[in-house]
């Protein structure tokens, strides 16, 4: 019988990035926060905290059976509902630049939708384990998960918050996909749901404006291409070996916060192209682990699970660094493990937890370990169980 | 069934379950084939190795994005970001020192220093204490004589760049340069600048012009000549935030300045000053209502060394109200209305720019062009009496004519009817033909703006002439031409008749004083021969000593010219006239050539003409003008019969009316004793003229012999129009000494009627001629 382990690859890459997006973050908000905040540690010092309050949970989250975690999912969906509805409350919830995203407790703050991103991977992991064999057909099938999605993105446009929205839905879609779902019933719901996605797009004023600067972001210098023009030019201004750790010039407030979603134009301006592909086969290295880990789960739940998680992972770091390219418009989206922010940090390391121990299931031995696993599988009575007695 | 197993769907399968999950971790091992079929299982391992490949795809993708912004598109959004993460501060050039041509400094760049703050970093400086800022602008305020609320506004500006106050003394910076220094204020920048300054203020305004607030030469030499005289800017550069404040791993950078070339001009500053002295006397004395201009070309070079034009202006203060203007409300360059009419008057270089009928001065070229084709000789006969042509009839400007007389005689009459008929021998294309030689339908090539261009000195002349053009036109009506073409066609006459290109700059030369380009003469083309320039030039010597040009002459140098009155286009309504003399001299070895012209003299109508108005201005100042050349003089034995030599009065106070008496006898001065003491061994008080004073010799001196006597007096006379022999006889019989200044009527006295003068004193009356054009 084989000790079980934690992936090492995977954790030794989280690490990695976690190290590589805290210099970052300390890089790029220095003189932000001196400017600002009056004390160029100031991110640093709530960077570390949040980091080592997110590895705690993930340690803590990686000892516990996932499948236990998914067996609650349907609560934490709905607990997720209800949070989702109340942020929406003035007074409840935060407006800050005229959305509804946050819950404000003192020095820290929370988003929903970062919650609801996990406990909605869950559950639909969840309930695909034993429903996937539906999927074959559209009504009974597809379509509740869909409406579940679907319930969940209306919750998160009322707020409103489009990024989260839009990779939710991805993250969804893609669950759904590997779960078996038919891939014309893709292409059949795929071209309404771009066409909306394009009409709510174009009805918004806002969004609209994104996708001009993008098209032409040094036609709008001064407002909406303003961020983009000094993006390029931080990318622009690395070259091969970048300026060299710290000598960034577009972090000095000519790329607004250049610690969030920015973050990865700093790197690449401070560490050059050489920089950009460290972080670049960084992420496919977790990608790999991630997806390695979904295709050698113990079962189908662990699989879905590892992959939705991966793939959030993915998408974002894919997005991002394709807004910052002004690959694609400019839309919210952070750098896993780069970009400052505390909760969402917290549940991406949890989320990181999950798939660790995941990793230990896809570990382990196919021995006779039988009765444990099938348990699991029917998704009963293991909550009694302890983590520990899973492989014996 | 099998594939049902996996979802965990039923308790059946909860057992089989854990097979698949062993079956799941063959699979991925070399046991693959064997398995039976698990559709589901495959799918999802398939689908998640997918995923692998579109997510790598997609970051691959990402790093070509990244290599594309950083290598294709790098070069140019470096350049981009370069210039938004720098700040620049010029470093401005010393504008190079434009020079007469022994080296006297016209404009010169001096040291000075321009105030200038970064609003935005300033604020942030002061953590945006409106408290601190309004201190801070006070104090300087008060270093910089400037209102505070004006300061205050450039400290509020939204800029990364403000001006407070530009071009200060050196001096007056070290006081901000102190105050900065204490205050510790790192956004208050005291740069150094220059400021061009023209020691000589209005001398030779047209030619050098003057600058722009940011040293831009904006017309004269300065423009002309602004790309050499101007340099490189030099940079300050900084790496900054977006608000300029300078980050920390930054390090200034200086790239100096290169500075301007220095110019050497053809100009001589003495002779320029002659020159503009001799025109603001005459505006004085003939209250020329449109100003004037003169020219003084080296014949022999085609240098120009003065040319002045008024009214003028003063280069270090160019948009001041000029003295012939009252407006309350002047606004200068900030009132369009004010620039336009300053653009129009004190900027303009009539020299250059106005073009006008030359009159009698053009029948030298009328003549030049007969003599050279053989049409007359000196000695040819002619007759003076009007002329009938194309219903016209054209009159001497002496009523009747001058009758019988030789050509060189026509020329020192200025007959014109003799230079009609000499224009019709010679033919419509032959005297065009010389017309062009001599550069009247092209441009000199001076180097200074404004001169018309080819196209528009043609359009100045008929297009297609006729008899009756051709014949106004031999002697200088009815077309124009400018004053710097008139002396460089002179100047061909001058020198033995080669056109040559004028100049008024001599060199150009770097800071360490080498030569850069220098300006040798240019010939644009032989015009007329040898023969012809030596004979025009004995007639126009005999204008000056015998004909119309009389006024002009000078005693013991040989002064050639002619005289000039043309009419304007407003002639009959106001009279306007321009009266002008072209001379050169000495008229057997030129040096100089003399243009001056005069522009609506308000004196009486029968002496507005050159002869009597403008070639008294032009003999003195060539005469003046060879003096400084240190031309020597031959008198001629004319000259030695006329001349009256000078003396200086001795010092004869103190001794007795004896020895008073034998001292002044060797000076071979007379004398009249006033007072009771007239014997021999009285003392002399006092005299008058006092001691040292220059006198004609036959000067009359006063001699008091009682001690507390005060000195005679007698009133001014009005001398105007008499002759000189009835002026000498007046002032000589008031007990005034006279000195005559040329020959004829009286034309202008020292002192005006009715003032108070002492017995003894000496007082000068100019004559002139009046029998001239």
């Amino acid at each position: 019988m084989r000790k079980r382990e934690y992936d090492f690859w995977l954790l030794f890459t989280v690490l990695v990035l976690l190290a590589l997006g805290t210099i970052m973050v300390f890089s790029a908000s220095s003189y932000t926060a001196l400017s600002t905040q009056g004390n160029k540690y100031h991110y640093l010092i709530r960077q570390v905290i949040w980091v080592t309050v997110g590895l705690i949970a993930m340690f803590v989250v990686s000892n516990i059976d996932y499948r236990r975690i998914a067996l609650s999912s349907p609560i934490l969906l709905v607990i997720c509902v209800v949070l989702l509805v109340l942020v929406r409350i003035p007074g409840i919830g935060s407006n800050v630049n005229g959305s509804w995203r946050w819950f404000n407790f003192g020095p820290a703050s929370f988003q929903p939708s970062e919650f609801a991103k996990i406990a909605l991977i869950l559950f639909l992991s969840f309930s695909l384990s034993k429903n996937s064999h539906r999927l074959q057909y559209f009504f009974t099938g597809l379509l509740p998960y869909l409406m579940v999605v679907g319930f969940i993105d209306l919750l998160l446009l009322l707020e409103p918050h489009k990024s989260a929205t839009l990779l939710i839905t991805m993250v969804s879609a893609i669950i759904l996909f590997c779960a078996g779902a038919r891939i014309w019933h893709f292409i059949v719901l795929g071209v309404p749901a771009v066409a909306g996605g394009i009409y709510i797009i174009m009805k918004d004023a806002y969004s609209m404006q994104r996708i001009l600067a993008f098209w032409d972001p040094f036609k709008y210098p001064q407002d909406i291409g303003y961020q983009i023009i000094n993006s390029l030019y931080a990318i622009a201004s690395g070259s091969v070996f970048g300026r060299g750790l710290g000598k960034s010039l577009q972090k000095y407030l000519y790329l607004p916060e250049p610690h969030n979603d920015f973050i990865f134009s700093i790197l690449a301006e401070e560490l050059g192209f050489v920089g950009a592909l460290t972080v670049v086969i960084l992420f496919m290295l977790f990608i790999w682990r991630g997806l390695k880990i979904a295709m050698n789960a113990p079962d189908m739940m662990g699989s879905l699970i590892a992959a939705g998680i991966t793939s959030l992972v993915a998408l974002e770091a894919v997005i991002n660094i394709a807004v910052v390219t002004s690959t694609i418009p400019a839309t919210g989206m952070p750098l896993p493990f780069f970009s400052y922010g505390g909760t969402s940090l917290v549940f991406l390391l949890i989320a990181i937890g999950i798939l660790l121990n995941i990793s230990k299931g896809a570990s382990q031995m196919p021995v006779r370990s039988k009765g444990i696993v099938s348990e699991s599988y029917a998704g009963r009575d293991v909550t009694s169980r302890k983590a520990g007695e899973f492989d014996i | 069934m099998r594939g049902n197993r996996y979802t965990g769907r039923t308790g059946s399968n909860e057992k089989k379950g854990e097979t698949m999950a062993g079956n799941v971790r063959r699979m991925s091992g070399r046991r693959k084939a064997e398995l039976p079929d698990k559709p589901n299982t495959t799918k999802l391992k398939k689908r998640e190795f997918v995923l692998l490949l579109l997510f790598s795809i997609s970051l691959i993708f990402m790093l070509y994005r990244v290599a594309f912004i950083q290598f294709v598109k790098g070069e140019e959004y470096r350049e981009k970001a370069y210039l938004n993460q720098t700040h620049k501060r010029q470093i401005n050039p010393k504008r190079g020192t434009i020079y007469d041509r022994n080296g006297k400094g016209l404009a010169i760049s001096a040291s000075v220093d321009t105030i200038g703050v970064n609003p935005k970093a300033l604020r942030d400086e002061v953590k945006s204490d409106e408290n601190k800022l309004r201190t801070i602008a006070s104090d300087l305020a008060a270093i910089l004589d400037m209102d505070s609320e004006t300061i205050m506004s450039k400290f509020m500006a939204n800029s990364r760049y403000e001006f407070i106050k530009r071009k200060i003394d050196r001096e007056l910076g070290n006081k901000v340069r102190e105050y900065v220094a204490d205050a510790k204020l790192k956004n208050i920048y005291i740069d150094e600048d220059s400021k061009r300054f023209y020691p000589n203020g209005k001398l030779a305004s047209h030619i050098l012009g003057f600058t722009g607030v940011d040293d831009q030469g904006l017309s004269g030499i300065e423009l002309v000549l602004d790309n050499t005289l101007k340099g490189v800017p030099g940079k300050i550069m900084n790496e900054v935030d977006v608000h300029g404040r300078q980050v920390s791993f930054s390090q200034e950078r200086y790239i100096d300045a290169i500075d301007g070339y220095d110019v050497y001009l053809t100009i001589d500053e003495t002779i320029q000053h002659l020159t503009e002295k001799a025109l603001d006397q005459a505006i004085l004395d003939y209250n020329l209502k449109r100003g004037a201009m003169a020219i003084v070309m080296n014949p022999n070079t085609g240098e120009v060394l003065a040319m002045a034009s008024k009214p003028d202006f003063d280069p270090n203060d160019p948009d001041a109200l000029p003295d012939f203007v009252d407006d309350p409300e002047w606004g200068g360059f900030s009132d369009p209305e004010d620039s336009k009419l300053l653009w129009q008057t004190v900027f303009r270089n009539k020299a250059v720019m106005d073009t006008y009928e030359p009159g009698s001065v053009f029948k030298a070229i009328t003549a030049a062009a007969a003599l050279e084709e053989n049409v007359v000789t000196p000695t040819t006969p002619e007759y003076c009496k009007p002329i009938s042509l194309a219903g016209h009839t054209i009159n001497c400007w002496k009523k009747g004519g001058h009758g019988s007389e030789d050509f060189t005689h026509a020329v020192y009459n200025s007959c014109n009817p003799v230079f009609v008929e000499t224009a019709l021998d010679l033919g419509i294309s032959k005297f065009y033909k010389y017309v062009r030689m001599f550069g009247f339908m092209e441009r000199t090539g001076i180097e200074l703006q404004g001169e018309p261009s080819n196209e528009e000195y043609r359009k100045l002349w008929h297009s297609d002439p006729k008899e009756i053009d051709l014949a106004v036109s031999s002697f200088g009506q009815r077309f124009q031409i400018s004053p710097i073409q008139l002396i460089t066609a002179y100047s061909a006459i001058a020198n033995g008749g080669t056109l040559l290109k004028p100049t008024i700059i001599k060199q150009i030369c770097d800071n360490d004083g080498n030569i850069i380009k220098k300006f040798e003469p240019q010939v644009v083309r032989k015009v007329i021969s040898e023969e012809t320039a030596a004979t025009l030039r004995t007639i126009l010597e005999g204008v000056v000593s015998e004909g119309t040009g009389k006024n002009a002459y000078v005693s013991g140098y040989r002064i050639a010219g002619k005289t000039g009155t043309s009419e304007t286009l407003t002639t009959e309504i106001d009279g306007r006239y321009v009266v002008s003399f072209m001379a050169f001299a000495p008229a057997d070895n030129p040096q100089i050539c003399v243009l001056v012209a005069l522009d609506h003299p308000q004196v009486a109508m029968n002496l507005r003409s050159g002869g009597i108005l403008a070639a008294p201005v032009a003999g003195k100042l060539t005469e003046e003008i060879l003096e400084y050349l240190q031309v020597e003089r031959k008198y001629t034995e004319k000259d030695k019969v006329e001349a009256t030599p000078e003396v200086y009065v001795p010092n004869v106070t103190g001794l007795t009316l004896k020895e008073a008496e034998e001292k002044l006898k060797a000076f071979g001065l007379k004398f009249v004793v006033e007072g009771a003491n007239t014997g021999e061994n009285a003392i002399v008080y006092s005299q008058t003229p006092k001691a040292d004073f220059a006198v004609p010799q036959n000067a009359t001196i006063i001699l008091y012999t009682d001690l507390e006597q005060n000195d005679k007096t007698v009133v001014m006379p009005d001398l105007l129009n008499k002759s000189m022999d009835e002026a000498v006889s007046i002032l000589n019989n008031l007990g005034l000494n006279v000195r005559t200044v040329g020959s004829g009527i009286v034309h202008k006295q020292q002192y005006p009627a009715g003032t108070v003068l002492n017995k003894g004193d000496v007082v000068e009356i100019t004559l002139v001629e009046m029998e001239v054009d």
